[in-house]
């Protein structure tokens, strides 16, 4: 009964600082300091390893389907395949689940130890509200960076498989034929698919993230359970969302 | 915290992403996302669309002019709607086909070029669609034949070999043969005897085919018959003409028959002669002691041999003194 109660109780915490977050919107211009600060650390700092790990993800899934397929005849579409993987499921999962262990854990260990600091207290004193001061901000670069990290996950995958589909010997395909056939099977529908999901997962583990920062109690033993339960509540939400976003925009 | 330097670097970051995002739309969908090229629309009904689904290519000619932009079923067709790009023009008479392309049923509808002297389609109209076998049904249609043609042989065959329950046909021509193999036998050498004797002209059959005179002379027979046939037939005319007249009463026999008068006429005539030949029998009157007394004969013989010597004796005295003298002999 209580594990349900707690998940319950995060449910109703994070819709309310939503709610309070979205109330300061106004605000913003007044941040743009605090919102170019979160925009580096979540997007410009992010993005390296997020350009690393998909490239080789597109290469993995070139060489898995070309290998699987090598005797099947279809390896003729493995651009088509990477490049639907990538633009509609991995890009904006990768990025996501890299934002969750890079970005999520940072703030929610920030948020964590502030308030543990009683950081958080000393600014509702001076009624400066948390949600407008640190959630808002962190909310608003994440929107704006998600689709900037996703596209280049996207591309960067897609390189990786026309690297990888040129340079092994059993797929060999030309990198212009894989980029034919990606653009024969694909269309900017697909790209804009993903980065929609890509806003919504990124939008929810900033919020979850700031949210169980925010509420943490105790001493410095709990910043770091904080950190651990934000990073693996973002990436069940992720994987669950996935499933409904994706099955939302297929529009059936 | 904040330096112009991180500034820098988010704005060319988030810059940098909206540019690759752009490429992106570019590349994929050739910036036809929102301000997308309505183009116009016609309708090709089909018996079936098979694989053929929305967003698949319309193509003349190999060269893609649109993409389909709805299915549906319509009455007890199915319809696709395609979608044409606005400066792409189909000759009225042009026919649409689908056409599979590869294992993995990806399809789109081929429009071929259509005539040079025909009209282009208006937008909404129906174009002519051409439907292609599919492979499924062309085989079942093989099995069916298959199965129909094994029936069929089947039959042949129990009704020539049996079917175990009764024999078949050709046990029983089999049978048949055994059974009157002696008669057949004794025919045909009857019917071989036969021939020959006709080959050898022997017979009147054999005559007939083989002799040319008796050919002739039957024909001379017949044309005689035949004009014998037209006599007959010009006296029975006649005689129905003379019995025409008898019968009007005309002419002699007429009269004898139809005139009572003239019938007791001849009954006294006949009569009378009776009477006559009665009389000459009886040798009575001249005639009857002519006939039946030969005394006369015997008178009439001695003149002669009178007459005979006058006549010797005489010989010089001229004709009229003969003549006298006969004529004194005789009377």
């Amino acid at each position: 009964m209580r594990p349900l109660v707690r998940v319950l109780e995060g449910i109703g915490s994070t819709l309310q600082l939503l709610v309070r977050a979205a109330s300061y919107t106004p605000t913003l211009p007044r941040q743009f300091g605090r919102f170019i600060e979160q925009c580096y650390l979540i997007g410009y700092t992010t993005m390296p390893i997020v350009a690393i790990l998909s490239f080789f993800i597109g290469s993995v899934l070139a060489l898995q389907s070309g290998h699987a397929g090598q005797n099947v005849g279809y390896k003729q579409f493995i651009g088509a395949l990477v490049g639907l993987t990538m633009a509609r499921e991995l890009g904006p999962v990768m990025a996501a689940v890299l934002l969750a262990g890079r970005v999520g854990s940072a703030i929610a260990a920030e948020l964590a130890s502030m308030k543990v600091y009683q950081e958080v207290d000393a600014l509702e004193t001076m009624n400066i509200p948390p949600a407008r001061m640190l959630v808002l901000p962190r909310l608003a670069a994440v929107l704006a960076m998600m689709p900037v990290l996703t596209i280049m996950a996207d591309l960067v995958g897609w390189f990786g498989g026309a690297i990888v589909a040129k340079y092994t010997h059993f797929i060999s395909i030309d990198p212009t034929s894989y980029f034919a056939n990606l653009r024969q099977y694909m269309d900017f529908s697909d790209v804009l698919n993903g980065l929609i999901k890509a806003e919504v997962f990124g939008f929810t583990v900033v919020l979850v993230c700031c949210n169980i920062g925010l509420n943490t109690r105790g001493g410095p033993r709990e910043i770091g359970a904080s950190v651990t339960r934000a990073v693996v509540t973002s990436l069940i939400l992720i994987l669950v969302l996935d499933f409904f976003v994706t099955k939302a925009l297929m529009g059936d | 915290m904040q330096n112009p330097q991180q500034t820098a670097r988010v704005g060319l970051f988030f810059v940098l992403g909206m540019a690759l995002i752009w490429v992106t739309f570019e590349t994929l969908s050739g910036g036809k996302l929102w301000f997308k090229d309505k183009g116009y629309e016609i309708i090709a009904g089909f018996e079936s669309l098979k694989e053929l689904k929305e967003g698949d290519d319309v193509r003349m000619a190999g060269v893609k002019i649109g993409d389909v932009a709805r299915t549906r079923l319509a009455g007890r067709r199915a319809e696709a709607v395609l979608r044409i790009d606005s400066d792409k023009k189909i000759k009225s008479d042009a026919h649409a086909t689908i056409v599979t392309q590869g294992l993995i049923g990806t399809g789109y509808v081929s429009i071929d070029l259509g005539s040079d002297a025909a009209d282009y389609l208006r937008p909404g109209a129906e174009i002519r669609t051409r439907s292609t076998p599919d492979l499924n049904s062309v085989m079942a249609q093989i099995g069916d034949l298959g199965k129909k043609l094994e029936g069929a042989l089947g039959n042949l065959g129990s009704a020539f070999g049996g079917d175990g329950k009764s024999p078949g046909l050709l046990q029983k021509v089999d049978q048949l043969v055994a059974e009157n193999r002696d008669n057949l036998r004794q025919t045909t050498a009857n019917l071989q005897q036969i021939t020959d004797k006709v080959n050898k002209g022997e017979g009147s059959l054999g005559r007939l085919i083989n002799d040319s005179k008796l050919h002739d002379e039957l024909l001379a027979g017949i044309a005689e018959i035949k004009s014998g046939a037209a006599q007959a037939k010009s006296f029975i005319a006649n005689a129905q003409a003379i019995v025409d007249q008898v019968k009007a009463g005309k002419g002699t026999l007429g009269t004898l028959v139809f005139d009572q008068k003239a019938g007791d006429d001849l009954k006294a005539s006949l009569a009378s002669l009776r009477s006559v030949s009665d009389k000459l029998a009886r040798g009575e009157g001249t005639l009857g002691k002519l006939i039946s007394d030969d005394s006369m004969l015997r008178d009439v013989r001695s003149l002669m041999k009178k007459a005979d010597r006058a006549l010797d004796g005489l010989d010089e005295s001229g004709p009229i003194t003969a003549v006298g003298v006969v004529a004194n002999g005789l009377f």
